[in-house]
């Protein structure tokens, strides 16, 4: 099975990856697993005035894996909180021609998007 | 009722109803050949792994048995003796062989076996959600980025060779504890059958089953964490 064009686009040259400091005001992170392929993905964003002005990501697992968290991060830049939310694994799908066998990996990076805006928004709370 | 023999039950009801040769539509009594026409019949969809090879549903099964089983049915079921038969026997005989072979594949292996099991039963408890191991997932990350590192270094330097003796603590320490998992997981496969084996319908045994299931679940996962990251540590330090 042949990688689509823009998978190998991204995971050749991978957008936004990197990591910001876990305790930096602002900044909401995600960590979630894919039990069945043990692929780990690690989502991070950073918000000023309920907008996302930067994400980051680390992603340990296959080339559809990395490239949905790379696509995740450029989307969710210039995205307000509550649009972020709104990112769909079918959106990613689409966007990355993902075969079937890979849509699980799409739904990681929507479970890491949701995991780092829970994440931010349990830090706002407690602020 | 608890819910193995409710769900035992709904198995029988479900054999009764496909339980009528495609053939010559006669009453079926044996288990992949008609009695009276001899024909061969597909085996259902329904029927789980354990029950195609006649096995109770148990984490811990005599693999000799299965591979007696495998290789009576496979005989049985092989696409060669079809040659000169009908293309609806044909068509089921493939059809079984393909079913068998990965029956066979998956119950072989203890930790495969594990996974289907839990899949199973997983309908019946709805929802194993565990806990995702927070640590263990930057224990990974950080491990990538040593990797990372070391791939991109100069493999002669010194800083590479530091590298990679520091991988190699890693990787020896990350395959002790897929052994420890492994170590664990086998007690708690004999913790599950041992529960089967009592059947018994009480509140009590229902948490635990939940509870072992949940356990299970958990370690498998972990373990395919550990597994992915030790095939690449080996990978790149080999």
């Amino acid at each position: 099975m042949a990688y689509s064009e823009k998978v190998v686009d991204h995971f050749n040259n991978p957008r936004n990856m990197g990591s910001f400091k876990k305790e930096e005001e602002g900044v909401g992170t995600g960590i979630v697993g894919a039990p069945e392929c043990g692929d780990v993905m690690k989502l991070q964003i950073k918000v000023q005035n309920d907008t996302i002005v930067d994400a980051k990501f680390k992603t340990f697992g296959c080339g559809s894996a990395i490239a949905s968290s790379s696509l995740a991060t450029e989307w969710l830049k210039g995205k307000t909180v509550e649009e972020a939310g709104k990112i769909k694994n079918t959106d990613i799908v689409q966007e990355l021609n993902l075969p079937p066998v890979k849509i699980h990996c799409s739904v990681l990076a929507e479970d890491a998007i949701k995991a780092a805006l829970a994440d931010y928004q349990k830090k706002a709370d407690t602020k | 009722m608890d819910e193995h023999t409710h769900n035992t039950g709904d198995r029988r009801e479900l054999r009764m109803a496909r339980s009528m040769c495609w053939h010559c539509q006669s009453e079926m009594a044996g288990e992949y050949f008609c009695d009276r026409c001899v024909k061969v019949q597909p085996v259902s969809k329904d029927l789980d792994y354990f029950s195609c090879f006649g096995l109770p549903r148990r984490l811990g099964i005599d693999t000799n048995v299965l591979e007696a089983k495998f290789y009576e049915l496979s005989r049985a079921f092989h696409p060669d003796f079809y040659q000169n038969k009908s293309d609806a026997e044909q068509t089921i005989s493939l059809g079984n062989s393909a079913m068998l072979n990965t029956a066979y594949r998956t119950l072989r292996d203890p930790i495969q076996r594990a996974e289907y099991l839990l899949d199973l039963e997983a309908g019946a408890v709805k929802d194993i959600r565990t806990t995702p191991p927070a640590d263990l997932f930057e224990e990974i990350l950080e491990l990538q980025d040593t990797l990372n590192e070391f791939r991109a270094s100069d493999r002669t330097s010194d800083d590479a060779s530091a590298l990679r003796s520091k991988l190699h603590v890693d990787r020896t320490a990350l395959e002790q504890r897929q052994r420890e998992m492994e170590t664990q997981l086998l007690q708690l496969f004999g913790r599950w059958d041992a529960l089967q084996d009592r059947g018994e319908a009480t509140d009590q045994s229902r948490a635990e089953r939940n509870r072992l299931l949940k356990d299970m679940r958990s370690i498998l996962s972990n373990r395919t964490y550990v597994k992915n990251i030790v095939n690449d540590l080996v990978e790149t330090i080999a």
